[in-house]
Formats: C-alpha cells, sequence, structure tokens
C-alpha cells in the first residue's frame, strides 16, 4: 500500500463500502418499520373503544348504527398506513414534515366529508337539558329530577383541586424535610409510607365510613377529599423526597452564603429545581380526584353532592337502554378534562420516576 | 476585609471527628490554602468559616469579635463551591443578581455592581444564559463573580479548579491569584493539589486527618518539613523514605550504611528528595531498574542496598540506560522519629 493506493483501490473499495452503508440503511427501515406496525397494532385495541365513544356520541341516535365508526376507520387506518411508511422511508426532517401536515388534513377532510352528514349533537342535550334522565323515562331509579350536570361537574372540579393542592403542598413539605433532616426513626417512616401505599384502600372502606359518621363528615365533599388526600399522600411524598433528594446541597449552601434565608433558599432555588415532580405528582392527584368513585359511592349521599362519575353512573343506570349514546356523550364530557390535562402536561410527566428527574 | 481567627475550632458528627480543636490565624488581605488529602477536614473547615456548619467547640473570630452565632447570610462571605453551584433556572446575570437581591442595593446600581463582576472575570457576553450552556471554565467564572458582587470581607474557594482540564486550570490559576492581589480580599483556597496551593497561595496550611499538620510557605513546606505527612504529600515525585536505624553517629539503610550528622537514635525514617539523589559519582551503587522521560527531566528508579531509590535528572536527554550500574550520593536528606513521624531538627545523612 505504497506509491498511489487511493487510486488504484478506489472503485473497488467505494463499492465495498457502498455495499455496507446500503445495508446498514435497509436494516434501519426494517427496525423502524417493525416498531411502527408492532405500536399500531398494539394501540388498536386501546384507541379503537375510545373511538367507538366519542364516534356515538356525536352520531348516534337510540338504536343507532356503528356506521360513523367503521367508516373512519377506513379512513385512518390506510392514512396510519401511510404515515408510517413515510416516516420510515423520508429522511429529510422538514420535507417530512411538510408531507406529514398534507396527510393530516386530507384524512380530516376525508373523514368530515363521508362522516359528515351522520353527525349531530343531540347527545350533548344534557348539557342544557337538567330533566333529561326524567324526559326520557318518567321519574325513575334515583327518584324524580337529577341535578343539573354542572353541579356534578363542579364538585368533581373542587373535589380535584382542592384534594391535588392539598396533596402537593403536603407532599412537597414532607418530601423536602424527609430528603434534608435527618432525625430518629427516618429511616422506618420512608419504609412505612411505601407499605401504606401498598395496602389497598378498598379494605379500609367500613372503618373510613364509620370513622365519617363519628366526626360529622359524611356526606360532605370535605369528608372525601380528605380521605383520597390520606391514601394519596404516603406514595406523593416518596416521590417528592426523590425529587428533592435530586436536588444538590451546594446550590443551598450557595443561597444561604448569598444572604438568603432558610425560607428564601426553599423557594427561590430549591423549589424550582423540583418543577417537574410538583406537576407530575399535582396531575396525577388531580387524576386521582377526578376519576375517584368508589370512595364517592360510599360517601355521598345526597344529590346536590353528587359527583360526575355518580352523575354517569346513576345515567348508566337509568337511561342505557333506551339511549346509549346519551351515556356515551356523557362518558366523553367526563374524559375530556383528563385528556386536556394530560396533554398539556405530557412533557412533564414523562420527564419522572420514582427516584427524580431521568437523564 | 478581615482578619479571621480560628481558637480551638472543631467539629464533629456523631462519632467522625473532622475536625480537631484547632488554632489558625488568617491576616487581613491574606491568600492561604488549606492543602490536605481528601476527607481530611478541609471543606468542614471552610464551612464553618462560612457559617453553614455550626463548631461542635472553640471560636471562630472576625476582627477580633466571635462570629459563632452570626448567621451564613450575615457573614458576608462570598463562596464558590467545588460544584459551582450555580442555580441552574436563572440566567447568568440573575445569578449574580442574585446576593444583591438581599441587600438593600438599588435595581440601577445592583445592575452596575453586576455588570462589573462580570466584566472582572470576562463573563459579561453569557449575563442571557443558562449555566448549562456554558462550558465548565465559563461556570467557574460566573461562580466566582456571583462570589465577589457583594464585596465580601472573606472569599472562600472550595477546589475550584478541580473539575476544570489542564490547561484552563493554569489560566485559572493566574487569574484568582490576579484577581485576589487586585482586590486584596482576605482569601482561603481549599485543595488537595499541592501545584495549586504552591503557586496560589502566600501560605499553607497542610491538613491531615482533622489536624493541621504544619502551616508555612511552600518553602518551608517543601524543605523543613515538620512531619512525614508533610514531607511526603508535598513534592513530586514524592520524596524517597528509607527506615532506617540509629546508633553512634551511624545510620543503618538496609545494607548499607551512610555517617549521620545531628542527634538522633533508634528507629528513624530517611528522607531524601528525588532531586537530592546525584547519579554518577559518590560511594554508593545502585542499577537502573525503570527510567521515565518527562521531557525536561528524567525520572530513574534504582534498586540499591538501602532499598528501591527514585532519582530525578533535569535535561532533556536521558543520561542513563536501562541496567546501568552506576555510582550515586545523597546531596541532601531529612531524618524523621519513625515512631512520632516528627522530623529530628539539625539531622542530616549525606552519602558522600
Ligand atoms: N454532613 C456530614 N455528616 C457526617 N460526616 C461528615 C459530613 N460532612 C463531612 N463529614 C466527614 O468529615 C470528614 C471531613 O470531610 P470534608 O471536610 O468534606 O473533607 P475534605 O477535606 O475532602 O473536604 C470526612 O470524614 C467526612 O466523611
Ligand atoms: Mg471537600
Amino acid at each position: 500500500m505504497d506509491a498511489s493506493p487511493t487510486t488504484l483501490a478506489a472503485p473497488a473499495q467505494r463499492e465495498y463500502w457502498d455495499r455496507l452503508a446500503a445495508k446498514g440503511r435497509s436494516r434501519r427501515r426494517a427496525t423502524t418499520a417493525f416498531l411502527y406496525a408492532v405500536l399500531v397494532l398494539g394501540s388498536l385495541p386501546i384507541v379503537v373503544p375510545y373511538l367507538w365513544l366519542f364516534t356515538v356520541s356525536v352520531s348516534g341516535r337510540t338504536g343507532a348504527t356503528t356506521v360513523v365508526l367503521w367508516r373512519t376507520l377506513a379512513i385512518l387506518l390506510p392514512a396510519l398506513l401511510a404515515w408510517s411508511i413515510l416516516r420510515v422511508t423520508i429522511a429529510d426532517a422538514k420535507r417530512l414534515m411538510r408531507l406529514e401536515l398534507a396527510l393530516g388534513v386530507v384524512t380530516l377532510i376525508a373523514i368530515a366529508v363521508i362522516t359528515g352528514p351522520y353527525l349531530h349533537a343531540q347527545n350533548w342535550r344534557f348539557l342544557w337539558n337538567k330533566n333529561i334522565a326524567d324526559d326520557l323515562k318518567g321519574a325513575s331509579g334515583v327518584g324524580g329530577t337529577y341535578p343539573s350536570v354542572w353541579s356534578a361537574f363542579a364538585n368533581s372540579l373542587i373535589l380535584a383541586v382542592v384534594q391535588m393542592m392539598l396533596v402537593v403542598t403536603v407532599a412537597t413539605l414532607a418530601g423536602y424535610y424527609l430528603s434534608r433532616f435527618d432525625f430518629r426513626g427516618r429511616a422506618g417512616y420512608l419504609r412505612g409510607l411505601l407499605i401504606l401505599h401498598a395496602f389497598p384502600a378498598m379494605t379500609l372502606i367500613i372503618p373510613i365510613f364509620l370513622l365519617m359518621h363519628w366526626i360529622g363528615l359524611l356526606d360532605t365533599l370535605t369528608g372525601v377529599i380528605l380521605v383520597i388526600v390520606a391514601l394519596e399522600l404516603p406514595f406523593a411524598i416518596f416521590v417528592m423526597k426523590g425529587f428533592f433528594d435530586a436536588v444538590p446541597w451546594d446550590i443551598e449552601m450557595s443561597a444561604l452564603t448569598d444572604g438568603a434565608t432558610r425560607r428564601q433558599a426553599f423557594f427561590l432555588v430549591v423549589l424550582p429545581q423540583v418543577k417537574v415532580g410538583l406537576i407530575a405528582v399535582g396531575v396525577f392527584a388531580f387524576l386521582r380526584g377526578w376519576e375517584e368513585y368508589v370512595f364517592v359511592r360510599t360517601l355521598l349521599f345526597e344529590k346536590a353532592n353528587w359527583t360526575m362519575s355518580l352523575y354517569l353512573y346513576w345515567m348508566y343506570e337509568d337511561v342505557m337502554g333506551t339511549d346509549y349514546a346519551l351515556v356515551s356523550a356523557i362518558g366523553v364530557f367526563y374524559v375530556l378534562p383528563s385528556v386536556i390535562l394530560y396533554t398539556a402536561c405530557q412533557k412533564y410527566l414523562t420527564q419522572m420516576t420514582v427516584g427524580g428527574i431521568k437523564g | 476585609m478581615a482578619r479571621i481567627e480560628l481558637r480551638a475550632t472543631s467539629k464533629t458528627w456523631d462519632d467522625v471527628v473532622a475536625v480537631e480543636p484547632t488554632d489558625l490565624v488568617i491576616g487581613d488581605g491574606e491568600f492561604v490554602a488549606i492543602l490536605g488529602p481528601s476527607g481530611c477536614g478541609k471543606s468542614t473547615t471552610l464551612f464553618m468559616l462560612a457559617g453553614l456548619y455550626a463548631p461542635s467547640g472553640g471560636d471562630i473570630l472576625f476582627d477580633g469579635a466571635a462570629v459563632n452565632e452570626v448567621e451564613a447570610r450575615d457573614r458576608n462571605v462570598g463562596i464558590v463551591f467545588q460544584s459551582y453551584a450555580l442555580y441552574p433556572h436563572m440566567t447568568v446575570r440573575d445569578n449574580i443578581l442574585f446576593p444583591l437581591r438581599f441587600k438593600d442595593v438599588p435595581r440601577e446600581e445592583a445592575l452596575k455592581r453586576a455588570n462589573a463582576a462580570a466584566d472582572l472575570v470576562q463573563v459579561r457576553e453569557y449575563m442571557e444564559r443558562k449555566p448549562s450552556q456554558l462550558s465548565g471554565g465559563q461556570q467557574q467564572r460566573v461562580a466566582l463573580a456571583r462570589a465577589l458582587v457583594k464585596e465580601p470581607q472573606l472569599l472562600l474557594l472550595d477546589e475550584p479548579l478541580s473539575n476544570l482540564d489542564a490547561s484552563l486550570r493554569l489560566t485559572m490559576r493566574s487569574e484568582i491569584r490576579n484577581l485576589q492581589r487586585k482586590l486584596g480580599v482576605t482569601t482561603v483556597l481549599v485543595t488537595h493539589d499541592q501545584i495549586e496551593a504552591t503557586t496560589m497561595a502566600d501560605r499553607i496550611i497542610c491538613m491531615s486527618r482533622g489536624r493541621i499538620e504544619q502551616v508555612g510557605t511552600a518553602e518551608d513546606l517543601y524543605h523543613r518539613p515538620d512531619s512525614l505527612f508533610v514531607a511526603s504529600f508535598i513534592g513530586s515525585p514524592p520524596i524517597n523514605l528509607l527506615q532506617a536505624n540509629a546508633a553512634g553517629g551511624q545510620l543503618a539503610v538496609g545494607d548499607g550504611r551512610l555517617p549521620l550528622d545531628g542527634r538522633a537514635d533508634g528507629k528513624v525514617t530517611l528522607g531524601v528528595r528525588p532531586e537530592s539523589v546525584v547519579l554518577g559519582e559518590g560511594s554508593l551503587q545502585g542499577r537502573i531498574d525503570d527510567l521515565e522521560p518527562h521531557g525536561r527531566e528524567t525520572i530513574y528508579h534504582l534498586t540499591t542496598p538501602l532499598g528501591g531509590v527514585r532519582a530525578l535528572e533535569a535535561g532533556a536527554v536521558a543520561r542513563h540506560k536501562l541496567g546501568d550500574t552506576l555510582p550515586f550520593r545523597f546531596a541532601d536528606s531529612l531524618v524523621f522519629s519513625t515512631d512520632s513521624g516528627r522530623r529530628i531538627d539539625g539531622a542530616r545523612a549525606i552519602a558522600a
């Protein structure tokens, strides 16, 4: 390999490397294609029921068909396939985005055109018609008038938000203390937190009922909120402690020498480092409160105290046979806040692990 | 600026003694280095000065007044942590401004001072960035600016250069030194790197296992170490330590004998700096087992009747070969009592 190796060996070598490059490329594509196939097939059983719920809520009539679902799927599946192919074959990011955008628009228009004639807002009339169940069936299971859906919505919101604020506040303070201060029995306390979390809350339902009765919080939102906060706290504290553990002592000590009090150091320097933890714990606490069924079912009786889950339950009991499209619409209305919140915060939630922030 | 004094200051955690009762005076405007191996209590001492740790015993005095009870926030001490400890969610400007938030400095004036501090360490162009967008050296400068912006009476540096690469370390070493001279602020540098300590500080406090071993200039520590610990900790390549027995004006080292000046008896340790081993002449004989060319100098590993000996010879070209047997002598040496580890003043064994 002296004299002029480059000119001599060049064609043969180039061919050699080209072959290897082609091999690498096709293998990468095969892997990506396989991944998309698995993801699409795997998510179908999860997506289709929700799609069913949604399409029925905007198109179903009493005894109506599921034609909109099938039509939507008929467009959506080929679109998904096309999208996967785009992702696998197109490397240029800008071009890919343009094509994806075009595909999305075409898909939406196609769906709108072929399902449009079937769509209507009839099933959402529960939003403004307070007496909907009575209209459908006359005085029924719950005995006369239903509360307005907005009353149930407000109750759920109060329950979820107040509960979330309590959980976040207490978990933050307790997590900070557990992370920073040594006290006798600290290790046992931490172990206790995990054990508490491992207990199924259901086993406590009778004692909790009696307790609520004795302290006079039965059939109040306050009572339910306190119960859920107590059950949620152990794990939330544990998560927050993990986040605080990941904040170095140095920046706190630095703040103290810079002239901050301990409280100022906590709020100005430490707390901003655990923002992800605060959001994660807050979102999960909210969702837990929003979806709560068991304890509201057990501890609340007055119709004025109904939450969304109870409203949905009684509606289902009363009118499912006559108008399941209406129940579907209520279901969609019920999950909507969860979906919105989750979508807004998923960027932070995916960064969360029990140990703190993932790299 | 302040004159700092420790009076029997100590720190213990449960049963761990981090710092034994220590006395120390640091003069107004002086630059001292606390030098010692990892875990010897350097940072603990520094944090006691800053007021972050309360001493378990003794007093800390600033300008003659005890400050034990004074909180960290009121001590007006600037500190640069080993990790820099910049606030990750704040821009460089907000980091530098942070200490001024807690003083009654008007916004205009605060900005002016932050800019001046940033200029001092040349980070003015990064004011809008977050710490994570800076290199290690730039973060270090920002940390310095933040420590200096409040015009502290005492500047504490905890291993400030240990996370920098070699060439940057060299630059920052002289920059910090110059900055300290310019501002005249009393400064305590903590380091485990003897070069850092000797090149930057006026005076070095050598620590080991929570105790001060010796306080002195670089020259004191190198040429007149009080103890075996200081002798072996300072100097690179390290000093040769040979176990010996002193009796009747003679030193029995291994299979060899050396004449002994001064008074010493019983078990002693003979310390010979590698550059005090003169190769090519003298009454002792050794064989070269290994040699390391270092560019400017060469280090030889010799097998001798006295034991293994490291010798350092200046010069770009090695003058001896592997396997050579050659004469050598000791131009200078130190004698330590093996039991107490203390140096025996005036004792010396020179092989002619
Ligand atoms: N917060 C603490 N709790 C218990 N022991 C500590 C603490 N901080 C330091 N120590 C111990 O004190 C000794 C000195 O530590 P330090 O001052 O950090 O050493 P270094 O000289 O490396 O800075 C070490 O043995 C260390 O384990
Ligand atoms: Mg340290």
